[in-house]
Protein backbone atom coordinates (compact mmCIF):
# COMPACT_ATOMS: atom_id res chain seq x y z
CA UNK A 1 0.00 0.00 0.00
CA UNK A 2 1.20 3.89 -0.59
CA UNK A 3 2.63 5.39 2.52
CA UNK A 4 0.97 8.49 3.89
CA UNK A 5 2.68 11.19 2.56
CA UNK A 6 2.43 9.44 -1.41
CA UNK A 7 -1.65 9.32 -0.48
CA UNK A 8 -1.69 13.26 0.77
CA UNK A 9 0.53 14.24 -1.95
CA UNK A 10 -2.46 12.55 -4.15
CA UNK A 11 -4.92 13.62 -2.58
CA UNK A 12 -3.57 17.26 -2.51
CA UNK A 13 -3.22 17.10 -6.22
CA UNK A 14 -6.46 16.42 -7.01
CA UNK A 15 -8.01 19.12 -4.96
CA UNK A 16 -5.17 22.08 -6.03
CA UNK A 17 -5.96 20.93 -9.86
CA UNK A 18 -9.47 22.56 -9.30
CA UNK A 19 -11.52 19.60 -11.12
CA UNK A 20 -14.59 17.28 -9.52
CA UNK A 21 -14.94 15.96 -7.26
CA UNK A 22 -13.21 18.53 -5.14
CA UNK A 23 -13.84 22.28 -7.58
CA UNK A 24 -11.49 23.99 -5.33
CA UNK A 25 -11.74 27.37 -6.39
CA UNK A 26 -8.49 28.99 -7.15
CA UNK A 27 -8.76 31.73 -4.74
CA UNK A 28 -9.54 29.49 -1.90
CA UNK A 29 -6.12 27.38 -2.56
CA UNK A 30 -4.18 31.07 -2.43
CA UNK A 31 -5.62 31.33 0.96
CA UNK A 32 -4.88 28.23 2.32
CA UNK A 33 -0.91 28.47 1.16
CA UNK A 34 -0.83 31.89 2.63
CA UNK A 35 -2.05 30.66 5.82
CA UNK A 36 0.24 27.73 5.88
CA UNK A 37 3.63 30.20 5.20
CA UNK A 38 2.40 32.37 7.11
CA UNK A 39 1.98 30.16 10.43
CA UNK A 40 5.55 28.48 9.04
CA UNK A 41 6.65 31.80 9.03
CA UNK A 42 6.08 32.72 12.99
CA UNK A 43 8.23 30.20 14.29
CA UNK A 44 5.39 28.30 16.41
CA UNK A 45 6.97 24.91 15.23
CA UNK A 46 9.43 25.75 17.45
CA UNK A 47 7.96 26.45 20.21
CA UNK A 48 6.59 23.39 20.52
CA UNK A 49 7.40 20.62 23.38
CA UNK A 50 10.40 18.51 22.05
CA UNK A 51 12.62 15.56 22.93
CA UNK A 52 13.73 15.77 26.15
CA UNK A 53 10.69 17.47 27.32
CA UNK A 54 8.95 15.96 30.16
CA UNK A 55 5.03 15.71 28.47
CA UNK A 56 1.96 17.29 30.53
CA UNK A 57 0.02 14.38 31.52
CA UNK A 58 -3.93 14.82 30.67
CA UNK A 59 -7.33 13.12 31.36
CA UNK A 60 -9.56 13.46 28.40
CA UNK A 61 -12.65 11.54 27.39
CA UNK A 62 -12.84 9.19 24.83
CA UNK A 63 -15.24 8.45 21.98
CA UNK A 64 -17.43 6.55 24.12
CA UNK A 65 -17.20 9.32 27.22
CA UNK A 66 -14.97 6.75 29.26
CA UNK A 67 -12.16 9.20 31.09
CA UNK A 68 -8.38 7.85 30.26
CA UNK A 69 -5.46 9.38 32.04
CA UNK A 70 -2.31 9.64 30.39
CA UNK A 71 -0.39 8.43 33.65
CA UNK A 72 -2.63 4.93 33.39
CA UNK A 73 -1.13 4.41 29.61
CA UNK A 74 2.21 4.94 30.56
CA UNK A 75 2.12 2.83 33.39
CA UNK A 76 2.09 0.01 30.59
CA UNK A 77 4.37 1.03 28.37
CA UNK A 78 5.50 4.03 26.10
CA UNK A 79 2.56 6.03 24.53
CA UNK A 80 2.24 7.45 21.28
CA UNK A 81 0.17 10.70 21.22
CA UNK A 82 -1.32 12.40 17.83
CA UNK A 83 -3.40 15.60 17.21
CA UNK A 84 -5.48 15.85 14.77
CA UNK A 85 -7.07 18.60 13.61
CA UNK A 86 -10.74 17.28 12.84
CA UNK A 87 -12.97 15.08 10.81
CA UNK A 88 -13.97 17.81 8.56
CA UNK B 1 -7.98 11.68 8.35
CA UNK B 2 -5.45 9.55 5.84
CA UNK B 3 -3.11 10.07 9.33
CA UNK B 4 -5.66 8.16 11.57
CA UNK B 5 -5.71 5.27 9.22
CA UNK B 6 -2.08 4.73 8.54
CA UNK B 7 -1.79 4.76 12.34
CA UNK B 8 -4.85 2.37 12.16
CA UNK B 9 -2.35 0.48 9.96
CA UNK B 10 0.38 0.19 12.45
CA UNK B 11 -1.68 -0.07 15.55
CA UNK B 12 -0.97 -3.98 16.06
CA UNK B 13 2.66 -3.79 15.98
CA UNK B 14 2.46 -0.72 17.69
CA UNK B 15 0.55 -2.92 20.19
CA UNK B 16 3.48 -5.60 19.71
CA UNK B 17 6.08 -3.18 21.58
CA UNK B 18 4.02 -3.10 24.68
CA UNK B 19 2.91 0.77 23.43
CA UNK B 20 -0.07 2.50 23.20
CA UNK B 21 -1.89 5.09 20.39
CA UNK B 22 -3.94 7.78 21.59
CA UNK B 23 -5.32 11.29 19.15
CA UNK B 24 -6.11 14.18 20.52
CA UNK B 25 -8.55 16.36 18.62
CA UNK B 26 -10.77 19.65 19.87
CA UNK B 27 -13.50 17.65 18.60
CA UNK B 28 -16.87 17.08 20.13
CA UNK B 29 -17.43 13.33 21.17
CA UNK B 30 -20.07 13.23 18.53
CA UNK B 31 -18.06 13.73 16.51
CA UNK B 32 -15.03 11.77 17.46
CA UNK B 33 -17.49 8.79 17.84
CA UNK B 34 -18.63 8.66 14.80
CA UNK B 35 -15.27 9.16 13.29
CA UNK B 36 -14.21 6.21 15.59
CA UNK B 37 -16.82 4.19 13.91
CA UNK B 38 -16.22 4.77 10.37
CA UNK B 39 -13.16 4.36 10.03
CA UNK B 40 -13.24 1.13 12.66
CA UNK B 41 -10.38 2.55 15.01
CA UNK B 42 -9.19 -0.05 17.76
CA UNK B 43 -6.62 2.96 19.61
CA UNK B 44 -8.88 5.87 20.92
CA UNK B 45 -10.02 9.10 20.07
CA UNK B 46 -9.60 11.65 22.64
CA UNK B 47 -11.77 14.96 23.01
CA UNK B 48 -9.24 17.48 23.81
CA UNK B 49 -11.88 19.82 24.98
CA UNK B 50 -10.71 23.55 24.27
CA UNK B 51 -7.50 22.35 23.53
CA UNK B 52 -5.94 22.23 26.65
CA UNK B 53 -3.71 19.73 26.59
CA UNK B 54 -2.37 20.94 22.87
CA UNK B 55 -2.12 23.78 24.79
CA UNK B 56 0.41 22.70 26.83
CA UNK B 57 2.42 21.11 24.29
CA UNK B 58 2.30 24.45 22.47
CA UNK B 59 0.58 23.62 19.52
CA UNK B 60 -2.45 25.95 19.12
CA UNK B 61 -2.50 28.49 16.53
CA UNK B 62 -5.30 30.94 15.51
CA UNK B 63 -6.85 30.19 12.08
CA UNK B 64 -6.56 33.70 9.95
CA UNK B 65 -10.00 35.50 9.40
CA UNK B 66 -9.78 34.86 5.52
CA UNK B 67 -9.31 31.14 6.34
CA UNK B 68 -12.11 31.37 8.39
CA UNK B 69 -14.09 32.76 6.63
CA UNK B 70 -13.22 30.49 3.53
CA UNK B 71 -13.75 27.19 5.90
CA UNK B 72 -17.57 28.61 6.79
CA UNK B 73 -18.45 29.13 3.07
CA UNK B 74 -17.59 25.32 2.80
CA UNK B 75 -19.52 24.56 5.91
CA UNK B 76 -16.53 24.02 7.94
CA UNK B 77 -17.93 25.54 11.09
CA UNK B 78 -15.48 24.47 13.79
CA UNK B 79 -17.04 27.03 16.33
CA UNK B 80 -19.75 24.08 16.18
CA UNK B 81 -17.75 21.00 15.76
CA UNK B 82 -15.24 22.63 18.76
CA UNK B 83 -17.56 24.08 21.00
CA UNK B 84 -15.74 27.70 21.15
CA UNK B 85 -15.79 30.16 18.62
CA UNK B 86 -12.19 31.34 17.94
CA UNK B 87 -11.35 28.83 15.19
CA UNK B 88 -8.15 27.60 17.36
CA UNK B 89 -6.57 24.31 16.08
CA UNK B 90 -3.37 22.44 16.69
CA UNK B 91 -0.59 22.03 14.87
CA UNK B 92 -0.64 18.33 13.20
CA UNK B 93 1.86 16.24 15.95
CA UNK B 94 3.20 13.03 17.07
CA UNK B 95 4.93 12.20 19.75
CA UNK B 96 6.12 9.17 21.52
CA UNK B 97 6.42 9.24 25.09
CA UNK B 98 8.58 6.81 27.00
CA UNK B 99 6.97 5.32 30.30
CA UNK B 100 8.66 8.13 32.33
CA UNK B 101 6.64 10.18 30.90
CA UNK B 102 9.68 12.24 28.99
CA UNK B 103 9.00 12.93 25.40
CA UNK B 104 11.79 10.69 23.12
CA UNK B 105 10.44 11.53 19.63
CA UNK B 106 8.89 14.36 17.84
CA UNK B 107 7.37 15.44 15.03
CA UNK B 108 5.68 18.99 14.97
CA UNK B 109 5.42 20.63 11.36
CA UNK B 110 3.06 23.67 10.87
CA UNK B 111 2.27 22.08 7.06
CA UNK B 112 -0.48 20.04 7.53
CA UNK B 113 0.32 18.56 4.10
CA UNK B 114 3.77 17.18 4.96
CA UNK B 115 3.26 13.67 7.70
CA UNK B 116 5.82 11.69 8.57
CA UNK B 117 5.24 7.66 7.97
CA UNK B 118 3.51 5.88 10.89
CA UNK B 119 6.66 3.44 10.50
CA UNK B 120 8.89 5.97 11.52
CA UNK B 121 6.78 5.60 15.10
CA UNK B 122 7.59 1.37 14.74
CA UNK B 123 10.96 2.45 14.56
CA UNK B 124 11.30 4.78 17.27
CA UNK B 125 9.45 2.92 19.50
CA UNK B 126 11.85 -0.14 18.34
CA UNK B 127 14.97 1.98 19.45
CA UNK B 128 13.44 2.98 22.96
CA UNK B 129 12.27 -1.23 23.52
CA UNK B 130 16.54 -1.80 22.65
CA UNK B 131 17.19 1.34 25.05
CA UNK B 132 15.41 0.03 27.36
CA UNK B 133 16.23 -3.61 27.88
CA UNK B 134 20.03 -2.22 27.99
CA UNK B 135 19.60 0.28 30.73
CA UNK B 136 17.65 -1.89 33.11
CA UNK B 137 13.64 0.11 33.73
CA UNK B 138 15.03 3.61 33.86
CA UNK B 139 16.08 5.70 31.39
CA UNK B 140 15.03 9.30 32.51
CA UNK B 141 18.05 11.98 32.23
CA UNK B 142 19.79 9.56 29.46
CA UNK B 143 20.54 12.29 26.81
CA UNK B 144 21.62 9.81 24.36
CA UNK B 145 18.09 9.05 23.63
CA UNK B 146 15.54 11.07 21.43
CA UNK B 147 14.87 10.88 17.95
CA UNK B 148 14.20 14.26 16.96
CA UNK B 149 11.96 14.88 13.61
CA UNK B 150 10.70 18.52 13.86
CA UNK B 151 10.65 20.40 10.92
CA UNK B 152 11.62 23.23 12.54
CA UNK B 153 14.18 24.61 9.74
CA UNK B 154 12.02 24.31 7.03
Amino acid sequence: MAGLQERLDEFKKAFESGAPPYNAPHEAIERMHRATAELKASGLEDGALKVGDRAPSFTLFNQDHVPVASTDLLREGPLVVGFFRGHW
Amino acid sequence: MMELEALQEIHSQVSGLGAQIVVLTPELERYTRALHNKLNLTYEILTDLHLKTAEQFRLVFVLPDYLRDLYKSFGKTLDRFHDEREYRLPMPARYVIDKEGIIRAADVNADYTIRPEPSEIVRQLRALTIRLGRTGDSIRGGKQGGECHANTSR
